[in-house]
């Protein structure tokens, strides 16, 4: 007998019965909803934790320091600084480029002062100058590209900008993109830089400024290539004690970060004075995330112990209503209707009921998550309004975490269903018939 | 030479087998039914009439003997092959009507067509025709709890005839009804009789109605201790 029939016979039952089919769904109801709850509550922090890493800046780079060596075996000098020539050289830097330059991305900054400019009506205004090696677009780029290692290798005068330097800048409303700027420097020397992209400033900027200033008075950072800027100014590259490296998001961060020890290292190996440590934002995040995964997995298993006490109250509910209907029974196989046909209509009333509840535990928990979520949202923003903006709160039910559910409810129906079901199914028709 | 429909043979049916408490219930019983015969089985109450019925219904296995139902050797089939008997060769028609409650009575009527697989639409036609037959078409919507005991009996009637069944077996089905709706019953089962050539196995304790029918068979103590043959005009 067709599935179609089934169903309409178990719906024609569950419909007989609504408030006793409502009360036995409730263990199932119970447990799947607390199963999507508590990983929509899961997933929701993953999301949150990686948006906000991510609002706070690409995080696909390598934090390199360099630290006095504390395993050594001699008495540490506390006294000692650390002096220039031991520190992170721009020829170090350019090895690591030339051996590993598929790999690894140097993003070297140094900042020049700050610079005056002129604006198309003749306003001076003042910003500070970052030499950049080279830029990654991050979320807040808006238009045009960002200062690449072409830029410094060419030697070329381009210059990345705010949406405040455009508005500064371009009284007239025109395209920014193209246009040269001249910069002043402190020292007096100036140069025409062409605008090749801008970005958003991060909206707390302005909150650095008392109210009232004007945006004339206002100063934003502009990044131009930092070998061009070199170049300009007469200088060399200061030694650093901080590096940050960009990696190749098409290889395993943590091969690439052995990659990167064993190169420092190998520099640094006639100085056993210092160590290189390496550090990833990254690794962290993901870290965090195997353990919020492992707890959510966790607790839900413990949740889920709950569907196995709704599960044999479904099957404790089918065992009673197989005794209230053993007369129909007999009546169903009088009139031909075969063992399987009996043990199939039984199963499809217990999986309806799990399916059921099932699919209202699911509504009732991902509207119980994003209820929570949206509590925690309007916590943050009324207690901590300063970070509330960086907190990037996001609500997301987890899509496999509900076929899950889908799939549990129906397999707890063919399981607990089962047995009563084939009950029913080896009922001698005789005594079924004779049943009052 | 042709085959009878009902055909039995020293039919014994023993219960609790191998303990203290065996039962002998039928104890030999030798049986034979055209097509088209109208047959009544009058017993007393314990006199294994019911256990006949059930013999002849396909729902129970002789202990010993043969049944063989258009051929067919009964004894012999597991539980699926007798439902596919039940459902094919069988009309039941019961004392008690047993319609499945909650369920209108064109439902009730394509039950045994859904169980014998036959397509949703062909059988709701199907359904609606036999409601037709036994005057309950206007009627075919109502669940039983909203029908009267005749016109349960009758949409009971509808559904045994559902699958053309060899035999019609109907057990005390007026029992449990008025004189004036069970004379209504009976004639429909003379109009069945008539009309339709359908074979009728009617059970019955009352004498009466057992002259209505074309031959009488009598059981007393598991045993026939009388069989009229068949009686022509019977019901006149």
């Amino acid at each position: 007998m067709q599935l179609i029939e089934n169903l309409r016979l178990a719906f024609t039952s569950l419909a007989a019965n609504k408030m006793r089919a409502l009360l036995t769904m409730l263990g199932i109801i119970i447990g799947i909803s607390s199963v999507i709850m508590i990983t929509t509550i899961g997933t929701s922090i993953q999301k949150t934790l990686t948006n906000t890493f991510n609002q706070m800046g690409e995080s696909n780079f390598f934090d390199v320091y360099l630290m006095q060596s504390f395993d050594s075996e001699e008495e540490i000098n506390y006294d000692l600084e650390m002096s220039e020539e031991d520190m992170f050289t721009r020829d170090m830097i350019d090895r690591l480029t030339a051996e590993y330059g598929d790999h690894f991305t140097p993003r070297l900054s140094q900042s020049f002062g700050n610079a005056t400019v002129h604006n198309t009506d003749g306003q001076e205004f003042t910003v500070s100058i970052e030499g950049e090696l080279s830029q990654s677009k991050n979320s807040d780029h808006l238009r045009g590209r960002t200062i690449s290692q072409r830029d410094n290798q060419e030697g070329m005068y381009t210059i990345y900008v705010s949406d405040l330097f455009v508005s500064q800048y371009c009284k007239d409303g025109s395209d920014p993109i193209g246009q040269t700027v001249e910069l002043t420097l402190d020292s007096g020397i100036s140069a025409d830089f062409v605008i090749v992209g801008t970005f958003e400033l991060p909206s707390f900027y302005d909150r650095m400024y008392p109210p009232g200033t004007s945006e004339m008075e206002k100063v934003t950072g502009v990044t131009v290539p930092l070998d061009t800027m070199l170049k300009l100014t007469h200088q060399e590259q200061e030694p650093m004690m901080y590096l940050t490296v960009g990696w190749n998001t098409d290889y395993d961060p943590e091969v690439l970060k052995q990659e990167l020890q064993d190169f420092f290292d190998k520099e640094y190996e006639d100085k056993p004075n210092y160590d290189v440590m390496i550090e990833n934002e990254q690794v962290y995040l993901e870290m965090i995330n195997t353990i919020i995964n492992v707890i959510t997995i966790a607790i839900s298993v413990i949740a889920a112990i709950s569907l196995i006490v709704g599960g044999v109250g479904v099957m404790n509910i089918m065992l009673v209503s197989i005794t209230e209907r053993t007369k129909e029974i007999g009546i169903r196989k009088a009139l031909g209707a075969q063992n399987g046909a009996i043990r199939m209509q039984f199963v499809v009333e217990a999986i309806l009921i799990c399916l059921i509840g099932g699919v209202i535990g699911i509504i009732m928990g991902i509207t119980g998550g994003m209820l929570i979520g949206i509590i925690a949202k309007s916590l943050v923003t009324q207690f901590y309004p300063d970070y509330a903006e960086l907190i990037a709160i996001t609500v997301q039910p987890s899509i496999a975490a509900i076929m899950v559910a889908v799939l549990f409810s129906v397999l707890t129906g063919v399981f607990f269903g089962y047995y009563p079901a084939n009950k029913a199914a080896k009922m001698d028709p005789i005594e079924a018939l004779r049943y009052e | 030479m042709h085959e009878p429909v009902i055909s039995m043979r020293n039919i014994i049916k023993r219960y609790y087998i191998g303990k203290p408490n065996e039962l002998q219930i039928l104890n030999g019983i030798s049986l034979d039914v055209e097509k088209g015969e109208f047959l009544a089985i009058v017993g007393q109450s314990g006199s294994g009439k019911s256990t006949l019925m059930n013999m002849i219904g396909a729902l129970d296995r002789p202990t010993e003997g043969t049944y063989s139902l258009n051929g067919v050797d009964i004894s012999t089939l597991d539980d699926t092959q007798l439902s596919r008997i039940r459902n094919q060769e069988i009309g039941f028609v019961f004392q008690t009507f047993n319609l499945i409650s909650r369920t209108s009575a064109l439902k009730n009527v394509e039950m045994p067509m859904m169980y014998a697989g036959m397509p949703r639409k062909e059988r709701m036609k199907r359904a609606k025709e036999l409601l037709e037959i036994v005057d309950m078409a206007d009627r075919a919507s109502h669940q039983p709890n909203e029908l009267s005991g005749g016109q349960k009996q009758r949409v009971a009637i509808a559904r045994a005839m559902a699958n053309h069944p060899s035999i019609l077996l109907a057990d005390e089905p007026t029992g449990a009804l008025d004189s004036r709706t069970g004379r209504m019953i009976m004639d429909l089962f003379h109009k069945l009789h008539k009309e339709e050539g359908t074979t009728i196995v009617l059970i019955t304790h009352s004498p009466e109605l057992a002259q209505e029918c074309d031959r009488i068979v009598t059981i007393s103590d598991g045993s026939i201790i009388s069989d009229t043959g068949v009686r022509e005009n019977a019901a006149d």
